[in-house]
């Protein structure tokens, strides 16, 4: 129809105001609406207004937001099989792959969402998990003596930590600091934005150089508000959408870089890893694919994953 | 000598009415969930020491359990009649008009009860098709289950205490139904006469989380927003991993309260102050001091300690409104004094290093201390003298009462030592003061005291947890209608010198210390102010301490006053009431906001030279 009812879109996000993230949603909107109509409208709640990821999405379910750009911690809210691309350490090398890989399985993970009633509209990256300590560690086993944090509202984390032969130490987010400084945990497994935004580097001023596992995110909106909209507002919204997300993804990519220079200029200490260790690395983490692998990751993702990594690297 | 402590209240246990063995059993339940958040901490962090492993979810068990008390203490609140009120105004009016005044506001707190009950079924509906586990399989909507129920309870409970006789009960309902219809009808028209009435069913004597919960379905509607928002506020306000240390600092505080601590720690600081003019005021602020900032839970002190300094204040003749007021007052001075919860609590969301915090507010706590002092003592009659107390008493008092002195040890010794997280701390605190009042001072008997402290203290947080739940959801309205956001802006735009702007906040932390609790104070506002203050040249770590000095002030103003309403509680009289008494404290205190905020070397001396 040519004049479709105004719709009124309203998306959570734990990015802060102004930020890029912030901005290149704002500018997204701005294309929708003008293709959507007359008395259509977008508010963006920043800074987690509306609560954490979890919130953000029980706030979709009841229909106070009707979107969000979430990372894995919201989107596994929706569904749990996302969280597969991190719940496998050291699988990938670089970004490329992920790439690769996600653009593989896109079709498969966005039908997924959409059978639970949500529209995928783009992709983004938060970052690599790397890892922060209070002392220095190089090998695989440097780490066994240290107290590790995993998230209390991930198990499978956890599950993960113990088949390495660690000490996880489960804990919510909001102890972090205070357990690094008490020693009630030794290492931080996290990005180097977050870890920068939330002061680990102070009590963990080092971090190995070692992308354990990639975070990515994704903008999602309910489908109950996509069909409310016009076509031509649901083209545009992919179309801003799509190029929202290759900015964020470029952006995620340079705040690693600029995260880590800038924890550096207080005082981080990066531990550097020769070829040697990165594959001592490799060869430990793979050796407890196969307990991932039907367990904590189904097993034909897991395949599919394996299919598409080895596809890649044959072609390159 | 052994000290014989009065019961606070004599919680039902009796065997009466035609429900008792159900309201036993409810009992019974809620001391049972109350005990296993005590356990399970404790047991998860044996077991993580030692084998290195932990509970499955047990943060998460934890903080299901501080939703299940919340909603259970609430009903049984409910069904003693002492879910907490403002209102006095119904006791004003004429006789024939009072009964009729009482009915409405019932009716009105039912209405809201009941469309709480429907939100939280809508709510609870959506959750079950997200189909996330609690743990061990056990699907999350089973405990989110609570909610509908119980405010389905309470709505039944504010009909059946609304009149003595069937028929007067059955008119509250019939009215009730009535404005359940016409709410319905109104639609998005509902906010204005909605908001109207709430207000109105307030001053006649309605509960006060139906003025939040009433004020944001109201709210809500306007918008056209689903309701169910506000159950998911309270759910995620109880869900938060930092409240279970509100009922288990409670808990442990309601030991000690309900054991003969009070008395032990009356005679440590009698025997230590009693010497000085003005001595009871003296004892009075020092000590509910001292106990709030031990127990992190300024409420239990009005209750533990109000009991003991009446009688002292009456002694000397301090007149009866002043004495409430000191002693109300008084128990929001911890929130300053290390190492009090909040200060803990700001540290960790303003991301600044928790040592810093405590030193910072080492001058200003003892600023606002003397002034609350000063004021005590210039109320106090002239002639009354002090008490002489010679070494030995002063030995004997404190080393009958070393094991209580040793609470801040435990509490701030396990967080030291980097065994526990603070919410542990808090069921460690709390299993030492059952362990100290149970087996080594012998002031509570296991089975005749125990389950009557654990129902008291359940019921009290319950009421508690159900007001701060419906704030949240207030407060959400201001974020949704982005009313927070716009006034952010118009901050950053409106004001350019900083000592406007400090003046500015301080009048909108007493607007938030207005509406909101401390805790969810902290972690709502706190990440708003901190980058304005920073633009404007303020330090994050004095602006902390200017903050909470402001909650303090909050603890004492109406609508969500927590020591009013404890002491409201504790004194028998009408929370108005008590908020005019602790008028001149507030008064002093306010004084002493304004020096802690523009003085900033007062919090910011004691970092510095540490640092150096
Ligand atoms: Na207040
Ligand atoms: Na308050």
């Amino acid at each position: 129809s040519a004049h479709a009812d105004p719709v009124k879109l309203r998306l959570g996000t734990l990015a802060p105001k102004n930020s890029l993230y912030h901005r290149v949603l704002l500018e997204m909107g701005d294309a929708w609406k003008k293709a959507q109509g007359d008395g259509s409208g977008i508010t963006i709640f920043t800074d987690g207004a509306q609560g954490g990821e979890t919130d953000t999405v029980k706030r979709m379910r009841i229909g106070q937001l009707n979107g969000g750009l979430l990372s894995v911690v919201g989107l596994r809210e929706i569904e749990p099989s996302v969280s597969a691309l991190q719940t496998m350490p050291l699988m990938f090398r670089n970004w490329d792959e992920v790439d690769y890989v996600r653009e593989k399985m896109r079709p498969s993970i966005e039908k997924k969402f959409y059978d639970k009633g949500y529209v995928v509209l783009s992709w983004g990256d938060a970052g690599w998990v790397r890892f922060f300590s209070r002392e220095a560690a190089t090998h695989p086993a440097d780490f066994k003596a240290m107290k590790m944090f995993t998230w209390a509202g991930e198990p499978e984390q956890m599950e993960i930590m113990k088949a390495l032969g660690y000490q996880p130490v489960s804990l919510e987010t909001s102890d972090i600091l205070p357990a690094l400084q008490t020693g009630l945990i030794d290492v931080v497994p996290a990005t180097p934005y977050y870890a920068l935004a939330a002061q680990f580097n102070g009590p963990a001023p080092h971090m190995l150089d070692l992308d354990w596992a990639p975070i990515v995110g994704a903008l999602v909106v309910t489908r109950k508000a996509w069909d409310a909209m016009s076509p031509a507002g649901q083209n545009t919204l992919r179309e801003a959408a799509a190029s929202a997300g290759d900015k964020m993804r470029a952006n995620a990519r340079i705040e690693v870089d600029e995260a880590v220079a800038a924890m550096i200029k207080r005082g981080l200490k990066v531990t550097p890893l020769t070829p040697e260790l990165e594959a001592e690395w490799r060869r430990f983490a793979a050796g407890i694919y196969p307990q991932i692998r039907g367990k904590l990751v189904p097993a034909d993702t897991f395949d599919e994953v394996s299919r598409f990594l080895a596809e890649y690297r044959s072609r390159k | 000598m052994k000290t014989t402590p009065t019961p606070i209240y004599d919680a039902p246990s009796e065997r009466t009415g035609h429900w008792w063995r159900l309201h036993r059993g409810e009992d019974v339940v809620l001391s049972l969930v109350l005990g296993a958040m005590v356990l399970l901490p404790l047991i998860e962090i044996l077991l993580r020491s030692m084998l290195s492993v932990g509970i499955a979810n047990a943060a998460t068990l934890v903080q299901h359990g501080v939703l299940m008390v919340g909603m259970l203490g609430a009903a049984v609140a409910a069904r003693e009649g002492r879910l907490l009120a403002m209102g006095g105004l119904a006791s004003a009016l004429p006789a024939p008009l009072q009964r009729p005044a009482r009915m409405f506001a019932a009716a009105v707190a039912m209405a809201v009860s009941a469309t709480l009950a429907d939100a939280s079924l809508a709510f609870v509906a959506v959750e079950r098709e997200g189909g996330n586990l609690l743990a061990y399989g056990v699907p999350l909507w089973w405990a989110q289950a609570v909610m509908p129920l119980g405010f389905a309870l309470i709505a039944v409970r504010i009909a059946v205490r609304s009149g003595e006789t069937p028929r007067a009960r059955f008119v509250t309902v019939a009215l009730a139904a009535g404005l359940w219809l016409l709410a319905q009808a109104a639609g998005s028209g509902v906010t204005t006469p909605g908001l109207i009435l709430v207000l109105f069913a307030a001053a006649l004597g309605a509960p006060v989380f139906m003025v939040l919960g009433g004020a944001a379905l109201a709210l809500f509607a306007g918008d056209g927003l689903p309701l169910a928002a506000i159950p998911l506020n309270h759910y995620q306000l109880t869900v938060n991993p930092s409240l279970p240390a509100i009922p288990l600092f409670t808990l442990a505080g309601y030991f000690l309260a309900e054991g003969g601590a009070p008395n032990r720690l009356i005679r440590v600081f009698r025997a230590l102050f009693g010497r000085f003019r003005g001595s009871a005021a003296v004892v009075t602020v020092l000590l509910t001091a001292f106990f709030t900032s031990f127990t992190g839970a300024s409420g239990v002190t009005i209750l533990a300690l109000g009991g003991l300094l009446m009688p002292l204040l009456a002694g000397v003749r301090y007149p009866e409104r002043a004495g409430i007021g000191l002693i109300t007052s008084g128990s929001s001075l911890g929130v300053l004094i290390p190492p009090a919860l909040p200060l803990i609590l700001y540290a960790i969301i303003a991301r600044q290093p928790i040592e810093t915090m405590l030193l910072a507010a080492v001058l200003p706590a003892m600023a606002m201390t003397t002034l609350l002092m000063l004021l005590g003592i210039w109320r106090q009659p002239k002639e009354a003298c002090g008490d002489r107390v010679d070494r030995g008493e002063t030995l004997a008092a404190v080393n009958a009462a070393k094991w209580e002195l040793a609470i801040p040890l435990v509490t701030f010794g396990g967080l030291a030592s980097g065994l526990v997280t603070p919410t542990e701390t808090a069921a460690l605190t709390a299993l030492y003061a059952f362990f100290i009042e149970v087996v080594i001072y012998r002031d509570l008997s296991l089975r005749r005291d125990v389950p009557r402290v654990m129902t008291e203290c359940g019921l009290l947080v319950g009421g508690i947890i159900l007001i701060l739940g419906m704030a949240l959801g207030f407060t959400n309205y201001l974020i949704d209608a982005q009313i927070t956001e716009q006034v952010s802006d118009w901050v950053q735009s409106s004001i350019t010198s900083p000592w406007v702007f400090l003046l500015a906040l301080n009048l909108v932390l007493l607007l938030v210390g207005a509406f909101m609790d401390i805790f969810s104070a902290i972690i709502v506002v706190t990440p708003l102010i901190v980058p304005i203050g920073k633009a404007f040249g303020i330090d994050p770590v004095h602006l902390g301490i200017i903050f909470l000095a402001n909650m303090e002030l909050g603890f004492l103003t109406p609508p969500v006053g927590m020591n009013l309403f404890f002491a409201s509680y504790r004194f028998g009289k009408p929370v108005g009431e008590v908020a005019r008494a602790v008028l001149p404290a507030l008064a002093v205190l306010g004084a002493g906001v304004l020096l802690i905020t523009y003085w900033p070397a007062l919090s910011l001396f004691l970092p510095r030279l540490v640092a150096h």
